[in-house]
């Protein structure tokens, strides 16, 4: 668990980070969303003290920051950043090995975590490990930069826009990858980017930041539906706000007994998915399957519609 | 049809060379200038030979031929290595060609006759050189390639000397007369060259560094290395002669090291001095350019200032690092021939004389080793640097 205390960062006259108090629970993906100059960057840099507090405390699981020795404490938070800053003079696997190499693990050690790392981004040793980050795509530079923050078993990970520089589709592939790894590893992640899509996509809780405050901290299904202020709510985009809403269910919660034509659709498709689906084939319902496979229901477009509007 | 798409046959493959046109008329004026002097002794007028005078008439017949084929195939497109190669049989052409020439020149048993290469030969040495760079520009030779090429051409050079083709040239009876100065001149220059270059790295590298870490530091120190380097460096010599004095009467144990106010210490802490603004502004310059991002991600991993210093932003700054280096190794081969003027040695030594006794020949003893050593020294430290920064973007 990381507890932010009052936090705030002033530079001369300019107020950064103003006050930020918020609890981040062990295990969850936290986003925090802004616009550029919002602070959400400087709030998470006060985390590894790659920024210093101007007042203010963190606690993680119980111990102050302050009070650790900066590098102890940075070696034990994942750290990854947009443009990935890889160590372009240094292989894949070195890159990938830097932290648990300040930290003193045995060679053997290291060779297999980053042997591990490499196949649960899917990136083959074999081809990979040797390679320079410049022969890589910007896909694979970036999930190699996120495999080296995780390289040291860090119980939090810190990420700056980390999908910033990615192209739409790629993109997409190492949200939905991030999202995996990180139930797979339970591994509490802050992550900071200025795109609300992402932040739905992905927070379990979104802080949304302007001006160095903290407007609203909540989970994505309560922000989209009572926004703190008219400014999250313009971050919201009130237009999209129905489609976000859809997005955050999965058909499995809005399943219903019955027959319906056409193509099947999964049951843990996202709901705004299979709304346009609906819309597209012009069908006012569709058949559901399971995980194995099995037709269990269907799901219709008023109960669509239904479940995109405020709740009543 | 194809004939809008494509230029007629003939003129594609003959087309002229561009560089190859001012190649060939270089061989030209070359070929028409006289090709070696000849002196009666080493300090009188000499008189000048043309190539047909020069030379026997079927060395003459082969040297037609020679500079004939070279302006042939550089004028015209033809491919690099066909032109490397050329280059390559045409120096070896020239090089046996001037030794001929003293052997044809030199009256037999004559031990005061000079014969050296005159106007033409340096023209045809130049037009080869040209083609020679060019094609291996055209080449692409990797860095290893281009050393390898280097120490082919030096062997080639050490044979040329050893078999004694050219010991009738003039350059070689002066260094007949003074060999042993001449390795010890030759000694004495590379311990300048080198030695301030080593003392330079030792104190602008860490310079560079703290002049990258305090903002403050860089505009004074910069400002002021920048101010030495505009000394003229007789003038710099000549204001540590009284310094450097002072520091041999007073300092104990300073005249015993060798600091005198003349000699090897002022020209040594001369070339120091001009040493420092290239190896200092391009460590700046070097680590300056370490991308940002992955300063802070090495930070935001845990290295502590030092590792991230040794670890990430040196080897990253080395490659510009390296360019400071080579910057200074050629200046200072250059320069340390000024050193001679107030009694540092080195290859300055012989051309001051030569200067003094009009003999160009001694002239030529210090110039030559000196070129030669600074285009080494260029092309091993150029090398070195792309060999550095080849595994990165």
């Amino acid at each position: 668990m990381i507890a932010i205390e009052g936090l705030r960062k002033v530079y001369g006259v300019d107020v950064a980070v103003d006050e930020v108090s918020m609890i981040v629970e062990a295990g969850a993906l936290t986003v925090i969303v802004g616009a550029s100059g919002s602070g959400k960057s400087t709030l998470v840099r006060m985390i590894n003290r790659l920024v210093e507090p101007t007042s203010g405390r963190v606690w993680i699981d119980g111990a102050d920051t302050a009070e650790l020795p900066v590098h102890e404490l940075r070696r034990r938070i994942g750290y990854a950043i947009q443009s990935h800053g890889l160590f372009p003079h240094r292989t894949v696997a070195q890159n990938i090995a830097t932290v648990p190499t300040l930290l003193g693990w045995d060679r053997r050690r290291i060779d297999a975590r980053v042997g591990e790392l490499l196949h649960l981004f899917q990136l083959d040793p074999a081809i990979f490990a040797r390679r320079h980050p410049h022969e890589l795509s910007g896909g694979q530079q970036q999930r190699v930069g996120v495999a080296r923050a995780l390289a040291a078993e860090p119980k939090l990970l810190l990420m700056d826009e980390p999908f910033g520089a990615l192209d739409p589709l790629v993109r997409a592939k190492a949200q939905d990858d991030l999202k995996a790894i990180q139930r797979q590893l339970s591994t509490t992640i802050i992550l900071v980017t200025h795109d609300m899509e992402e932040a739905i996509r992905l927070g379990d809780r979104i802080a949304v930041m302007d001006r160095g405050k903290l407007l609203q901290y909540a989970p994505p299904a309560e922000i989209l539906v009572h926004p703190a202020t008219p400014f999250v709510a313009a971050l919201i985009g009130v237009g999209d706000r129905p489609f976000r809403l859809l997005s955050l269910e999965t058909v499995a919660q809005a399943v219903e007994p019955g027959e319906a034509e056409g193509a099947v659709v999964a049951a843990d498709a996202d709901l705004r998915g299979v709304l346009a689906e609906l819309l597209w084939s012009r069908r006012a319902a569709a058949p559901v399957a399971g995980g194995d496979g099995r037709v269990i229901g269907r799901v219709t477009l008023a109960r669509l519609i239904d479940r995109a509007g405020t709740p009543t | 049809m194809a004939a809008f798409v494509a230029p007629p046959v003939g003129i594609a493959r003959l087309g002229l060379d561009k560089l190859g046109v001012v190649v060939a008329a270089l061989l030209a004026v070359g070929a028409a200038s006289p090709f070696a002097v000849f002196r009666a002794n080493r300090i009188v007028a000499g008189e000048a030979k043309f190539f047909f005078a020069a030379l026997p008439a079927l060395a003459a017949a082969l040297f037609a031929l020679a500079v004939l084929g070279a302006a042939a195939i550089s004028l015209f497109r033809t491919s690099a290595r066909t032109r490397l190669a050329t280059a390559i049989v045409f120096a070896v052409a020239l090089a046996g060609l001037i030794g001929v020439a003293a052997d044809h020149l030199t009256p037999t048993g004559d031990r005061y006759a000079r014969v050296a290469p005159a106007a033409g030969f340096w023209a045809l040495t130049f037009a080869g050189s040209i083609l020679f760079a060019d094609s291996v520009v055209r080449l692409k030779l990797g860095p290893l390639a281009r050393v390898l090429a280097l120490a082919l051409g030096a062997a080639a050079f050490a044979l040329a000397l050893w078999s004694g083709l050219w010991n009738e040239l003039s350059i070689l009876k002066e260094y007949a007369t003074r060999a042993d100065v001449f390795w010890r001149e030759a000694g004495a220059h590379l311990v300048l060259a080198v030695g301030s270059l080593a003392a330079a790295v030792v104190v602008g590298l860490p310079l560079g560094v703290l002049m990258e870490r305090r903002r403050g530091l860089r505009a004074p120190a910069l400002n002021t290395l920048n101010a030495i380097q505009t000394i003229p460096s007789i003038a710099l010599f000549g204001m540590l002669i009284g310094p450097l004095g002072w520091v041999s009467n007073h300092v104990p144990g300073a005249a015993a090291l060798g600091v005198h106010g003349i000699g090897a210490a002022p020209a040594f802490l001369a070339l120091f001095l001009y040493s420092l603004l290239p190896m200092a502004a391009n460590t700046v310059v070097g680590l300056d350019n370490v991308p940002r991002d992955v300063v802070d991600a090495a930070r935001g991993m845990g290295m502590t200032s030092r590792q991230q210093l040794f670890s990430v932003e040196l080897p990253l700054a080395l490659p510009v690092i390296l360019t400071g280096v080579r910057i200074v190794l050629v200046q200072n081969i250059g320069l340390a021939t000024i050193a001679a003027l107030i009694g540092g040695g080195g290859f300055g030594v012989f051309v001051f004389a030569g200067l003094g006794q009009t003999a160009p020949d001694l002239i030529l003893l210090g110039a030559l080793p000196t070129v030669l050593l600074a285009f080494a020294a260029a092309i091993v430290l150029d090398a070195t640097v792309e060999f550095v920064s080849g595994a990165r973007p």
